[in-house]
């Protein structure tokens, strides 16, 4: 047996947005077994949104929980406090909804293809992506008024109406962006150098996805057709804005882009359909209720599937909030993807699990 | 040239995210990349402590990470300065008071610039960033200064001098 | 989401029963506090349609032993770890200090905290 050595990598890493600590045991250059701490950002927000803060104020709280998917949070969290008041929300403001969330999903998604690029060492491409992932933080600043951290969900329908110039400047800019998203799949799936680091790197098997209930692009890459918009229509009308399932096979970090690229496809196609049919219906439904019983709600995020669950007992302050981040649900599966592999593809398998530790321990 | 005139045209950046949202981390990504080019300033972010002049910080510090980021501070050769980015880590901001936050960066380790937003806007970080460089600059004068000693020759005074008062110290001869 | 009463002594038969990877999906174990006692929660949602979720509940007092259910599910090791530091229950195999420091009064989320 060679000689096992143990190799830190974080809190603070060059290759890592986020404190989060792996304690990666090689054995000549091969990880062997890997240790995680993913509890550095823990802050207590559960509890907080149980005592401190009333039941409309908490959808602005749980958007603090993630800066990369705040509109998923703050989302989930009113389409199950909607649950609790039992209230339905206009059309329209499912729809713009809908319409951020994917606007979002591609920075999100545009964002972690150019933090495997850099960790790959490809510098260029990480430029290259940065660059072309700053018209989507733009839009959303025109929609919501925020770069990040949109509040624009809120309990009983959205906070802001959607301008017909804004509409008209989404679709010119998504023009303007799909040659240049083009040159981006040219780059990631042809590349040679690229696939050097990134071709058969930190593959699991449709079988091992299934075993530890891996989800979103993770789930995805490996062959396993979850997605939570392709299941629910009663809450967000994915299918009829045009959703389509994206899957690739090979499960290792080449296949976890070729996801991410593809699925920019779809949340382009959706985005313009979502524009060229928005229904004309108030955006926001009064009521006075109180939230009452207990309801669980599931949402695609950029990540995965977002689980909340909340319990009302009729007055102003929530019973409890749990909240699922899709990171939490791969942990288990990003400890196991590392083994076999070897020590220098670390941060590029690392970056592509996209991994959110902010949502993962709240 | 000297290294302090290298250290005004190109300090190195160091990020330390202690437990906020990603929010303005993502924002500071987003400096270094083309549009907000935060490079035409000689900055480029470096992952060691030890060869950084400012250092970046976000988010509500937790009670995991407070260690490390004073750790990582420890680390940081003098001169340096700490901006810290975004509402909660200025203040706390809406993580104020929860049970694992200890509300602010300035709890642990001396912040020179505050900057505000939730979530910060690039160009409020790169405001911040350069206002760090004048605060560098100050910083390594007044290291400077403490260097190069006064050396003039002190006046005589009243005092008594040991040498002329206390006896000779050659040795009396023995008999 | 319908919910399906179980007991600390049975949940393990209960889920082993019900369980199936290919079929099932295992999203997260969750705990409120009703006061006396506690409502443990076991959370799973379906891959095909209608693609509902089905929630297992067992009431339990503070101080019960919890059985696990990774030797079941293999990922749910995070979930348990996790909600031994915050909501101060014993689960079988997981031990403090996963999320909270060793320091910290453990429990916060329990109402008498």
């Amino acid at each position: 047996m060679a000689q096992q050595y143990e190799i830190p990598v974080g809190a603070q890493h060059i290759s890592l947005l986020e404190p989060l600590h792996f304690k990666f045991t090689t054995e000549n250059e091969k990880i062997v077994h890997t240790d995680a701490n993913v509890y550095y950002v823990h802050r207590g927000i559960e509890k907080a949104c149980c005592t401190k803060f009333k039941f409309r104020q908490v959808s602005f709280v749980v958007g603090r929980v993630c800066g990369l998917c705040s509109i998923s949070h703050t989302t989930a969290y009113s389409q199950v406090a909607e649950k609790l008041l039992k209230i339905e929300i206009p059309k329209r403001a499912k729809y713009l909804r809908m319409l951020v969330i994917e606007l979002d999903r591609i920075h999100s998604h545009l964002l972690c293809l150019s933090h495997v690029a850099e960790n790959s060492g490809f510098e260029a491409l990480f430029m290259k992506t940065m660059q072309y992932r700053e018209f989507s933080m733009e839009l959303l600043e025109a929609i919501c008024g925020n770069r990040i951290q949109y509040d624009f969900s809120i309990v009983g329908g959205v906070a802001r109406d959607l301008k017909p110039e804004v509409a008209n400047q989404v679709l010119r800019r998504l023009d303007h962006f799909m040659p240049q998203l083009e040159e981006l799949a040219d780059i990631f799936r042809n590349n040679w150098t690229l696939s050097l680091k990134n071709k058969g790197v930190g593959a699991i098997s449709r079988e091992t996805a299934l075993r530890l209930n891996v989800v979103g692009p993770f789930a995805r890459a490996a062959g396993l057709a979850v997605d939570v918009r392709n299941e629910t229509e009663d809450l967000l009308p994915w299918k009829e804005a045009g959703f389509e399932m994206v899957t690739e096979t090979s499960g290792d970090v080449y296949a976890r882009n070729m996801v991410r690229i593809r699925e920019l496809y779809v949340s382009i196609s959706i985005i313009r359909n979502i524009i060229n049919g928005l229904p004309e219906t108030p955006i926001v439904t009064e009521t006075k209720a109180f939230p009452d019983g207990e309801a669980v709600v599931r949402l695609e995020a950029p990540r995965g599937e977002l689980f909340y669950y909340a319990k009302g007992n009729k007055t102003q302050v929530l019973e409890r909030l749990k909240i699922k981040a899709p990171t939490f649900s791969n942990v288990a599966a990003m400890v196991e993807a590392f083994r076999g592999n070897e020590y220098g593809s670390a941060p590029a398998i690392i970056a592509s699990y996209d991994p959110c530790l902010s949502c993962t321990a709240r | 040239m000297k290294l302090a005139t290298y250290r005004k045209k190109s300090p190195w950046i160091l990020h330390y995210n202690a437990g906020g949202c990603n929010g303005c981390d993502i924002e500071i990504l987003a400096c270094l990349a083309p549009k907000y080019d935060i490079e035409r300033f000689g900055m480029i972010n470096t992952g060691n402590p030890k060869q950084s002049d400012i250092l970046l910080v976000t988010g509500p510090v937790t009670k995991r990470s407070r260690e490390r980021l004073v750790e990582i501070y420890a680390q940081m050769p003098e001169p340096k300065v700490v901006v810290a980015c975004g509402a909660c880590a200025s203040t706390g901001g809406v993580f104020r008071g929860m049970y694992n936050c200890e509300g602010g960066v300035d709890q642990f380790i001396p912040v020179d610039v505050y900057v505000c937003g939730c979530g910060t806007r690039p160009e409020q970080i790169i405001d911040g960033v350069v206002q760090a460089l004048a605060i560098l600059e100050q910083k390594n004068k007044d290291m400077e200064a403490s260097v190069r000693l006064n050396t003039q020759p002190i006046a005589e005074d009243e005092q008594l001098n040991r040498r002329h008062v206390a006896a000779s110290i050659t040795p009396t001869p023995t008999v | 989401m319908n919910k399906i009463a179980t007991s600390l002594d049975t949940v393990q038969e209960d889920i082993g029963r019900f369980y199936d990877p290919e079929q099932h999906h295992f999203m997260v174990m969750n705990a409120v506090d009703l006061g006396q006692q506690l409502e443990i929660q076991w959370f799973f949602s379906h891959y095909a349609p209608p693609y509902d979720t089905t929630t297992f509940f067992a009431l339990a007092s503070p101080d019960a032993t919890i059985p696990s259910i990774r030797s079941i599910v293999a990922s749910a090791w995070v979930a348990e770890a996790e909600l031994v530091d915050l909501m101060d229950i014993r689960i079988e195999g997981s031990e403090k200090g996963f999320v909270l420091e060793p320091d910290f009064d453990s429990g916060p989320l329990r109402k008498n905290k």
